[in-house]
């Protein structure tokens, strides 16, 4: 099956230590923050390009976000994917998991389909891990989350998926096209390829789409599309640690411990 | 904007919460959703559904009227005998449409996630993930939902003013379950269903229990080093009674007290725990890597100025054969009080 | 009898292990004093096979084995090779291969990972790069007032125990009125964990990216707290603009005692006598006229706390000065004295 096309979703997040609240407007402050690929999406994306090692086929990186999000994307053209669709447009900003799940199932219809949609487990900047299960309810795609591996039977057009539950695992199988999620950190993502790196970063494949590319419903994208607002912003504690020192006998430091850490209940 | 498959006006004040169950247990996520749905109900002046997908799941009606149901919406079904999504998602859509309820909770485990991502985009409704707090305003009936982004740097409050339900998934282990009241009655409700097997596309293939370690999947870890000499026993009992896994920095790797898949950081696995404690470990970082992202850190050490401090949130300088126990005792103590 | 699996070259990779190698291989006849000089002959039964790796290499085989992630680059093998084989830059050769084949260890992907997204090998946040000198008030590099660019690197800056080297030398530095800057949070890494663990395309990069920092900054003097770090400045680096210089902090304080500028001042050929040459051991000095008397003080205001010679009529000066005035907690001694202490003092 050299024709499979797997298709990658990615998304570009600051880097969660350097993202801060203006304590004025109650906004994020992203400017300034460095970025990184959403570490899970870098799993989803080794799983995909392990399936492309065994079965040939082609990967695409479909993401949605601002120009900004391409130098990024195009490391992935550097670890081995074939190309990269970026949905970009003013109108798509301000998205909840409703309009961005909305917009990407129009991308993945644009691109006439795929045999096999990847998104990582959750994003590190909203962390809703919603978008594996929207997506394929949007394309009425079955669904594998959270898996730690994944195969596929060209001939049957199957995929299976291992999963991780309390105890042991499962392994769950769905027909293709499906969509899948992959566990966080359920593998290493292979390191760029240098010999293509120049050519990924120079030249390497990235099509832009804007809204009227999508042929998008105005009032499903974006922040029209989105019932979610925010109404309050604020900075929980910086990921410092509490770094509180117990004190006391053995004894009283265990029952303090434990009644800070909810295990008392 | 598009509209919800039922609107404010269409919806009736009631909260609803899906209770998960596993082989005719209620999981204990879903008392703590019966608990604090209690509580935001009672604010609001307004009944408490609990909504259970099963077969053969009668008997869990009365163990949620006792937890704080005011009714139980019941969807029993062979089909539902086992978690499959579609067959889930769609009782649960024609529950929902049939309740219409102002708010809808679900646990954020696996299943409940899968459930409720699915559900929302069929309501053509909002989902806030993985909340930490829930707020009902009595007034306007908002719900306010609070989230946390940014690994835990970030803390946003949501809502969705104009769509229906109010859909969010509650992170496990945030509020407390209340204790049964055996004489709470309330009233069962047995939802009419029409499912149909075509509807299943993935299927279980295979299921196993009982496995090799596996550390970056563990919810507890308790780690130790050169400090607990040896004696990881202790840290054993710790992990069992925790439900967590025994990790280790390379030292104790090498001297073969654990087996290599166990050790934590740099060279070893990278593990995201709910909780990790650190016992007799320095806090070197190519051990720090393997933890850093764990939500809570505990570190025991003798030694007050050791680095390990510095990525802690619960510090105790003293030692860990002590210390750890002591946790042990206090644990054991505390388990022979209680069912859990 | 025991027959070999029959093994085909690949000339492809020949050419390619060639290339990589620049025919480094080439040289050796497979006498395998490196294999026997191994040091991990010392600990492991089935020692780093050495002299295999570098046949390999002559001949084009590339086998999958670990063996080749076990070299510490230690060069004892290159010092004792006859025919003078840079063996380190075969091994380095040899993993490149791996990275392209990808077939490194597990956790090695991770490291240039953490390179490229955090500019540290230890997964540690970019932004609390300089978080090591909080309180320090250390200014940020300047070519025009700065004769120095302190050159922190990654694990003085992150990790707890080599904080502590970073903070004693900025001390030492300070004590020497060394003008010096840092980088903080704008400090690149030096990109030593790509270069050792054999990706030397990606470490050409950081170092391209790292040298353009320097040339930016105008740095000429670099002093950098890690050896690694000024193994690849040095030996590896593009060419940097001429006068750049980079040191290791070791050369740089034996640079500042040289010059005076760090420990007596007045030392070297300036150093002030004892006052016991030249016959004056016999001669009486009168009491506020002793050299002795001023060379304490000024061992002790270099915060000193042994004074050391090497010469039985100092240490017989020296110590009557410190016994007229007791000096908290000065203690002189020879250098064989210290030498036998580091021994572990035999009775």
């Amino acid at each position: 099956m050299t024709d499979l096309h797997i298709v990658v979703c990615m998304k570009v997040v600051p880097k969660t230590e350097e993202v801060r609240v203006n304590p004025e407007t109650r906004r994020l402050i992203r400017a300034g923050a460095r970025s990184e690929i959403n570490p899970p999406d870098m799993n989803a994306l080794e799983m995909a390009l392990g399936l492309k090692d065994r079965h040939g086929g082609r990967v695409s990186i479909l993401s949605m976000g601002p120009p900004t999000f391409e130098p990024y994307l195009r490391v992935g053209l550097a670890m081995g994917a074939d190309h990269v669709y970026l949905l970009s447009d003013p109108q798509f900003g301000g998205a909840d998991t409703l309009a961005t799940t909305y917009t990407l199932a129009r991308g993945i219809q644009r691109m006439d389909g795929a045999d096999l949609i990847l998104c990582g487990e959750e994003s590190s900047d909203g962390a809703t891990g919603q978008v594996p299960p929207g997506l394929a309810e949007w394309l009425d795609l079955p669904q594998l989350t959270l898996v730690t591996d994944v195969t596929i039977d060209a001939v049957a057009r199957r995929v299976c998926g291992r999963r991780e539950i309390r105890g042991g695992y499962e392994l769950l199988a769905a027909p293709m096209p499906a969509v899948v999620s992959a566990r966080t950190a359920c593998n290493e993502p292979r390191f760029m390829d240098y010999r293509i790196k120049r050519r990924a970063f120079e030249e390497g494949q990235v099509t832009v789409w804007r809204a009227e590319d999508l042929a998008a419903d105005e009032t499903m994208i974006g922040a029209r599309g989105s019932p979610t607002i925010v109404s309050g912003l604020d900075e929980a504690r910086v990921r410092e640690r509490r770094r509180e020192f117990l004190r006391g006998t053995p004894e009283e430091i265990a029952q303090d411990l434990l009644a800070r850490l909810g295990l008392l209940d | 904007m598009v509209a919800s498959r039922y609107t404010v006006e269409e919806q009736r004040q009631a909260i609803w919460v899906y209770l998960e169950q596993t082989s005719g247990e209620l999981e204990r996520i879903s008392l703590e959703l019966l608990s604090k749905g209690r509580q935001l109900a009672d604010r609001a002046g307004w009944p408490l559904a609990g909504l259970i997908c099963g077969h053969q799941v009668r008997p869990l009606a009365q163990q949620a009227l006792a937890h704080g149901a005011d009714e139980v919406w019941l969807a029993d079904h062979l089909l539902l005998a086992d978690f499959a999504v579609e067959t889930f998602a769609q009782a649960t859509f024609a529950a929902l449409m049939q309740g219409r309820p102002s708010v809808f909770l679900v646990g954020g485990t696996p299943n409940g996630r899968d459930l409720a991502g699915r559900l929302a985009v069929r309501l053509r409704t909002g989902l806030n993930a993985d909340c930490t707090n829930l707020r009902l305003d009595p007034r306007t009936g908002i719900l306010t939902s609070e989230i946390t982004g940014f690994g835990g740097g970030v803390l946003a409050l949501l809502e969705m003013p104009n769509h229906r339900p109010q859909m969010a998934t509650v992170r496990p282990g945030v509020f407390a379950p209340a204790d049964a009241d055996p004489g709470r009655t309330g009233r069962v409700i047995e939802l009419p269903l029409d499912l149909s097997p075509e509807i299943l596309r993935t299927g279980r293939v295979k299921r196993v229990v009982g496995r090799g370690v596996d550390l970056t999947q563990a919810s507890v870890l308790v780690c130790g080093g050169r400090g607990v000499a040896g004696d990881f026993d202790m840290l054993e009992r710790l992990a069992r009674l925790l439900g967590g896994e025994v990790g280790a920095t390379r030292p104790p790797a090498d001297e073969g007290h654990v087996e290599r898949e166990r050790q934590v950081g740099q060279t070893g696995v990278v593990c995201r725990p709910k909780l990790a404690f650190a016992c007799g470990i320095s806090g070197a970082s190519h051990f720090v890597v393997g933890i850093q992202e764990a939500d809570t850190v505990v570190a025991i050490n003798t030694d007050p100025e050791a680095p390990i401090f510095e990525f802690s949130d619960y510090c105790i300088v003293g030692d860990a054969s002590r210390v750890v126990p002591a946790l042990v005792r206090a644990l054991q103590e505390r388990r022979g009080t209680t069912h859990d | 009898m025991e027959t070999a699996e029959p093994r085909t070259l690949d000339d492809g990779l020949w050419d390619r292990l060639s290339e990589l190698t620049e025919g480094a291989a080439d040289l050796c006849y497979q006498c395998g004093v490196c294999t026997a000089i191994c040091p991990w002959g010392l600990v492991r039964e089935e020692p780093l096979p050495v002299r295999t790796l570098v046949r390999h290499a002559q001949l084009g085989l590339s086998d999958a084995q670990d063996a080749l992630w076990l070299c510490t680059a230690c060069a004892q093998c290159e010092v004792t090779c006859p025919r003078q084989v840079p063996v380190v830059t075969v091994i380095r050769a040899l993993r490149q291969l791996r990275w392209e084949r990808r077939q490194t260890l597990k956790g090695l992907p991770s490291v240039l990972w953490s390179l490229y997204w955090n500019n540290n090998p230890w997964s540690q946040p970019p932004s609390r790069r300089g978080n090591w000198a909080q309180g320090l008030e250390l200014p940020t590099y300047d070519a025009e007032k700065h004769e120095v660019l302190l050159y922190v690197g990654c694990t003085c800056s992150y990790d707890r125990r080599a904080q502590s080297i970073a903070g004693a030398l900025v001390k030492v530095l300070r004590a020497a009125d060394v003008r010096f800057g840092v980088l903080g949070e704008g400090e690149p890494c030096c990109g030593e964990p790509a270069l050792s663990l054999g990706h030397l395309p990606y470490f050409e990069e950081i170092a391209q990216k790292t040298a353009e920092v320097f040339r930016e900054r105008g740095v000429r003097r670099l002093v950098a707290i890690s050896p690694h770090a000024f193994d690849v400045f040095q030996n590896h680096y593009p060419a940097l603009d001429e006068g750049f210089r980079p040191s290791h902090y070791v050369q740089y304080l034996a640079d500042l005692v040289r010059t005076g500028r760090l420990g007596f001042d007045r030392s070297l050929d300036l150093a002030l006598c004892c006052g016991g040459g030249g016959g004056r051991a016999w001669i009486e000095t009168p009491a506020g006229e002793r050299f002795s008397d001023l060379r304490i003080r000024e061992a002790a205001a270099t915060g000193a706390s042994v004074i050391a010679t090497a010469c039985p009529l100092c240490v017989a000066c020296l110590e009557d000065s410190l016994r007229a005035q007791p000096l908290a907690g000065m203690q002189v001694l020879d250098v064989a004295e210290i030498a036998a202490r580091a021994l572990g003092e035999t009775a």
